[in-house]
């Protein structure tokens, strides 16, 4: 599920195995603009050291990684497409 | 692209097809280029005429269990995420020789094989990544 505004992109891959919750962060990737934003929402403990590799190989930035109301949040900007 | 990934799918058992789609579709969502070379007792699982691959004997008993467990984590089967992996951009080779040896041509392969190749054509696509064989 994505929802998107302004530059910001909701991605929630909650209860998705892995490699869901990265392949659905690509798929936003893949509509995004440089300077944008994804916050991507996941359950799958893989998640925590994905999102890092994904953002070193795609040479994205990884500015934030928290839980929420038991969920793993991943906001990362888009520089490079 | 960030480098290449490559996997030689030769093994037939259902076991085997789970790290397929798992690999392939991390690997192209990583932006890695990927490719698959289907050949042995893997060509007919992607057939149109299907053959659905068994579990291998020596885990016959633990495939209730890992079925029931696959369920419980919603993981998709593993054509779907071999779909998911081409929808970003992998390709799906057969093996030429031995798509002929099973009496395999072209259009008796479903959607997924993108092309009837040899060795050579594999080897130099997949130079200088990585490459595993399953």
């Amino acid at each position: 599920m994505e929802k998107s505004s302004a530059g910001r992109t909701l991605v929630d891959a909650r209860d998705k195995s892995c490699p869901g919750p990265i392949t659905d962060l690509a798929l936003a990737y893949r509509r995004s603009k440089i300077g944008d934003v994804i916050e991507l929402w996941a359950t799958d403990p893989g998640v925590r050291s994905d999102v890092r590799a994904w953002a070193a190989k795609t040479g994205n930035e990884l500015a934030s990684m928290e839980e929420k109301n038991g969920a793993i949040v991943s906001v990362l900007r888009i520089l490079r497409r | 692209m960030a480098g290449k990934f490559s996997v030689i799918m030769f093994s037939g058992t259902a076991d085997k097809f789970i790290p397929l789609g798992v690999l392939t579709q991390a690997a192209a969502a990583m932006g890695m280029e990927v490719s698959v070379f289907v050949t042995g007792f893997a060509l007919g699982a992607f057939a149109k005429k299907r053959r659905e691959a068994p579990f291998p004997a020596e885990f016959a008993g633990m495939a209730a269990a890992l079925e029931k467990g696959l369920k419980a984590a919603k993981a998709p089967p593993w054509d779907e995420m071999l779909r998911q992996a081409k929808d970003l951009g992998a390709k799906v080779y057969a093996c030429s020789m031995m798509s002929e040896v099973m009496g395999l041509k072209k259009g008796d392969f479903g959607d997924l094989i993108d092309d009837i190749v040899g060795a050579a054509t594999f080897l130099e696509q997949s130079e200088n990544g990585q490459t595993i064989f399953i």
